[in-house]
């Protein structure tokens, strides 16, 4: 009965997309609202300017709104050419970027080499401010514009040059073979002359080249976004549009999903996790993203960098029984970790699965002699802090928690130390104000080991919050990035990496996977490796 | 005796309470309350003498022997303090009915249902719900009376100094107390209490008496007022007693039944607000053990472990009505007039 009833309604929903298109669809017809899906979503932090936003809620938009050189593949993470004809180069340090032609922004404007290299120098420049910029600090010139004290001596950066209007040339300060790789950023998109005319007007309806325009933005409650008929690349949206909807909870998105308010959820409730094959079925999608949660510690606190530190964190390290926790708390979403990079990679990309070795196996008994080896923990407690605002933290730094107190014998070796706010925690520990282990997630910003390496371990980079620094792991680094040889340049990210096991730098927990819900309307869903729906994938009906 | 209207300064000195049923009861309650009428207390009548303990022939009872001979008669008090008393003796010794640990838990145990020697089954984290449950009255009760007893004190002297001083000292007083219940309970709690990183139950004792004793403070206010215009106070004025004997010997007992009242029952609802905090996360931290911080943690669960979310709720809720219960029979007991 129910099957039948299904079967009719596929049967209308495939007749009026057959007569839409029979109709010469891509104009803006009133039957088109049919296939807008609705997505949960929140606030993006910042206006959403391509070289301010590194969350992922606004780079969710920007992805639907731009795109770049280079997109990454959905499924496998490859970066490949989208904007650009080729991107050349003999060195590894001077590259030749070509466009293709008959792109547009969605005002009409051409993109050309001119869009990206003033996009970029904006989101260098001190003056504008841009939280991405560090991505830029590759290019010659960056310390001109944004030096890291005092005024920037210079406007635009030296190793930036149009030759036309499809050419232009990028000089590295330092080789970096990787470079083309990590141009599928948010950061390296094109901007219309429309930004720097009306910033503000354009902030408030972002005009991109990619498959969606903004139809309207209401702060707190929602984004429509509508397809671009006209979208020259080859990734057209398959549905008409999408509604951002707000949500600051997770599980009333996930409620509204099984009432029928909401099309898809992006962020299945860690609570939720052993209903949801029951509550949606086949409607439920859980895969390997590039994110791996860590442990990391305060290096500037002399406690957690003294002589027999490394034995406690590997003691630590071999308390926690990561299976049993990723498959009671988060119900095999996660994977134990076994290295600091993520399976998304691939092997050839890096990853390597086990590099950890035995220091990340559980063992209580090994646990507690090489804690007691160590000099003990430090004040005889460690305490974890997290941000408990987003909700599974608390879960599974209980479950860890409980791990060091069973393995060590004693109920009060470890707790956790939730602070209210992400804005809060991330103040903290970017300030260097915790005195104790604490949670450390990352999500690639580009599918490359250096990406999950260098920004975390290198000496002061930009998201070594416990400050942690090694001259050989920097060394090292150094060398893997000019190496020209890809093949090489990762065996040479995965000697640095093995620094960081043996001094047990960050304590790697999981990998986590993407999660999504959705219902019977939407077809063909899927998720990215950065964990983001592929929207213009999904069809409605 | 109790009806005399000017009882020398030695008599209420000595028996106390000998003005108190001017405070509390009216006239006609006084009559009502005529020690050697049992029957007409309000409480089914009894059958008159044998078992109406009637103590040495012409000895007057006071407002405190009245009350406890009804309370006793009470059944809702009698469960009440069963209830309580069983709960305050598992907070001094609760291995003697939980062996356990509370901050013992299996992971591979977790959301488990009840098993031998685990009736309340485990919790999202496997920890055992009843052990937790036991161990969790430790910190409502202890939360719950100090509590009280703080607001009580603060309340009581700050109220009495107002109401017996007056003048601008009260008027100060007042909007002071004004103030203090403009705040919000809980937004004041999520505000003050999300700074503080001690573990222990003192910071939420001490915001509970923050915000609490203004209630208590009106109410020994107004009771300070209404004995300062009896008789027997003029008269001990008259006679030339100081300030602070006045107010100590002949105000005071007569003033503290309703404060008595109204603190019992708002110690049920301290407890219900340690919970309420706790649940929160601004309350209790563990690894302090409370109901409060089981609920938090277990209602997400509610639809795969609903077990471990109604044994806490339960424990909570019973303890709740055991000492709004009892606060009710007191007021019964004390306050004759409201019946």
């Amino acid at each position: 009965m129910r099957g039948a009833t299904a079967t009719r309604w596929a049967a209308c929903v495939t007749a009026v997309a057959l007569a839409a298109t029979g109709c010469g669809g891509g104009s803006d017809s009133a039957g088109a609202s049919g296939a807008v899906l609705s997505s949960s979503w929140t606030d993006p932090q910042n206006p959403l300017e391509p070289a301010n936003t590194n969350e992922v809620q606004g780079g969710k938009v920007l992805s639907m709104i731009f795109r770049g050189l280079k997109q990454y593949d959905p499924r496998t993470g490859e970066a490949k050419n989208m904007l650009a004809e080729r991107i050349e180069t003999s060195d590894s340090r001077r590259y030749t970027v070509t466009l293709k032609d008959g792109w547009t922004f969605s005002d009409g404007e051409k993109v050309t080499a001119k869009s990206f290299v003033d996009a970029w120098n904006y989101g260098a420049s001190l003056r504008n401010n841009q939280k991405n910029a560090y991505f830029f600090s590759y290019i010659e010139g960056y310390d001109k514009v944004h030096p890291a004290r005092g005024e920037q001596s210079a406007e635009t950066m030296s190793g930036l040059r149009t030759v036309d209007d499809r050419t232009f040339t990028v000089t590295l300060s330092q080789k970096f073979s990787g470079f083309p790789d990590t141009l599928g950023y948010n950061a390296f998109v094109p901007l219309p002359r429309a930004f720097y005319d009306d910033r503000a007007g354009w902030l408030a309806k972002p005009v991109g080249n990619g498959p969606y325009t903004v139809e309207s933005y209401t702060k707190g409650s929602e984004m429509r976004l509508t397809k671009w008929g006209d979208y020259p690349g080859p990734d057209a949206a398959r549905n008409d549009g999408v509604t951002l909807k707000v949500y600051t909870d997770n599980n009333t998105a996930y409620t509204d999903l099984m009432a029928g308010n909401l099309d898809l959820v992006d962020d299945v409730p860690a609570q939720q996790l052993k209903n949801v094959r029951g509550d949606l079925g086949d409607r439920y999608l859980n895969t390997p993203a590039g994110i791996i949660q860590t442990l990391a510690f305060p290096y500037y606190d002399k406690n957690w960098n003294k002589a027999g530190s490394v034995k406690v964190r590997q003691g630590l390290s071999r308390a926690i029984d990561r299976r049993q926790i990723t498959e009671t708390i988060f119900q095999k979403t996660r994977t134990p970790a076994t290295d600091w990079t993520s399976p998304v990679l691939g092997a050839e990309g890096g990853y390597k699965a086990g590099l950890c070795g035995a220091w990340c196996e559980y063992d209580a008994a090994a646990a507690k002699k090489l804690i007691k080896e160590g000099g003990g923990l430090p004040g005889g407690q460690v305490k974890i802090t997290y941000n408990a605002d987003t909700g599974s933290h608390k879960l599974w730094v209980d479950a860890v928690c409980n791990s060091i107190n069973n393995a060590l014998g004693n109920d009060r070796a470890c707790v956790g130390n939730p602070i209210g706010t992400f804005a809060d925690f991330r103040s903290k520990s970017t300030t260097q104000k915790l005195s104790g282990p604490f949670r450390a997630g990352w999500q690639m910003d580009y599918p490359l080991t250096q990406n999950f390496l260098q920004p975390l371990y290198y000496t002061n980079a930009s998201s070594n919050d416990g400050k942690w620094s090694s001259p050989e792991f920097d060394r090292l680094v150094d060398r893997a990035n000019a190496e020209t040889d890809p093949a090489r340049s990762v065996r040479m990210f995965q000697q640095a990496e093995e620094v960081v096991r043996d001094q047990m730098a960050a304590i790697p927990l999981w990998y986590q996977n993407g999660s999504a819900g959705w219902s019977q309307r939407l077809s063909n869903v899927t998720l990215n490796p950065f964990s983001v729906p592929v929207y213009d994938q999904i069809k409605v009906g | 005796m109790p009806e005399q209207p000017f009882p020398p300064e030695g008599a209420i000195a000595g028996a106390g309470p000998g003005g108190a049923m001017d405070l509390t009861a009216s006239e006609a309650g006084t009559l009502e309350r005529h020690p050697r009428d049992p029957g007409a207390d309000g409480s089914p009548a009894p059958p008159p003498g044998p078992d109406a303990p009637d103590p040495a022939g012409g000895r007057p009872r006071s407002l405190w022997s009245d009350a406890w001979r009804d309370l006793r008669r009470n059944p809702v008090f009698v469960v009440s303090s069963l209830i309580i008393l069983f709960l305050v003796l598992i907070s001094l010794w609760p291995s003697a009915i939980a062996p356990g640990n509370p901050l013992a838990c299996d992971l591979a145990k977790a959301q488990q249902g009840s098993g031998p020697g685990h009736p309340f089954g485990y919790d999202g984290q496997g920890c055992d719900v009843y052990t937790r449950t036991v161990y969790g009255a430790r910190t409502s009760v202890a939360v719950g009376v100090l509590a009280t007893l703080g607001v009580a004190v603060l309340g009581s002297v700050l109220g009495a100094l107002a109401g017996f001083f007056g003048g601008p000292w009260d008027a100060v007083l007042s909007r002071v107390t004004d103030i203090f219940f403009a705040i919000p309970v809980v937004l004041g709690g999520l505000v003050l209490l999300s700074v503080v990183t001690s573990t222990s139950v003192w910071p939420v004792i001490g915001f509970i008496v923050l915000l609490g004793w203004p209630q208590i403070s009106r109410i020994a206010r107004g009771a300070v007022i209404t004995a300062q215009q009896h008789d027997y106070v003029q008269a001990a004025r008259a006679l030339g007693a100081s300030s602070p004997r006045v107010l100590l010997r002949h105000i005071a007992p007569n003033a503290v039944a309703p404060v008595i009242v109204v603190s019992t029952i708002a110690l049920g609802t301290y407890i219900a607000l340690e919970a309420t905090l706790s649940y929160l996360g601004v309350g209790l931290k563990p690894p302090s053990v409370s109901w409060g911080i089981d609920i938090s943690a277990a209602s997400p669960y509610v639809r795969n472990a609903p077990h471990a979310l109604l044994w806490p709720s339960g424990a909570l809720a019973v303890t709740v009505l055991a000492f709004i219960m009892l606060g009710d029979a007191v007021r019964d007991a004390l306050d004759p007039k409201l019946r």
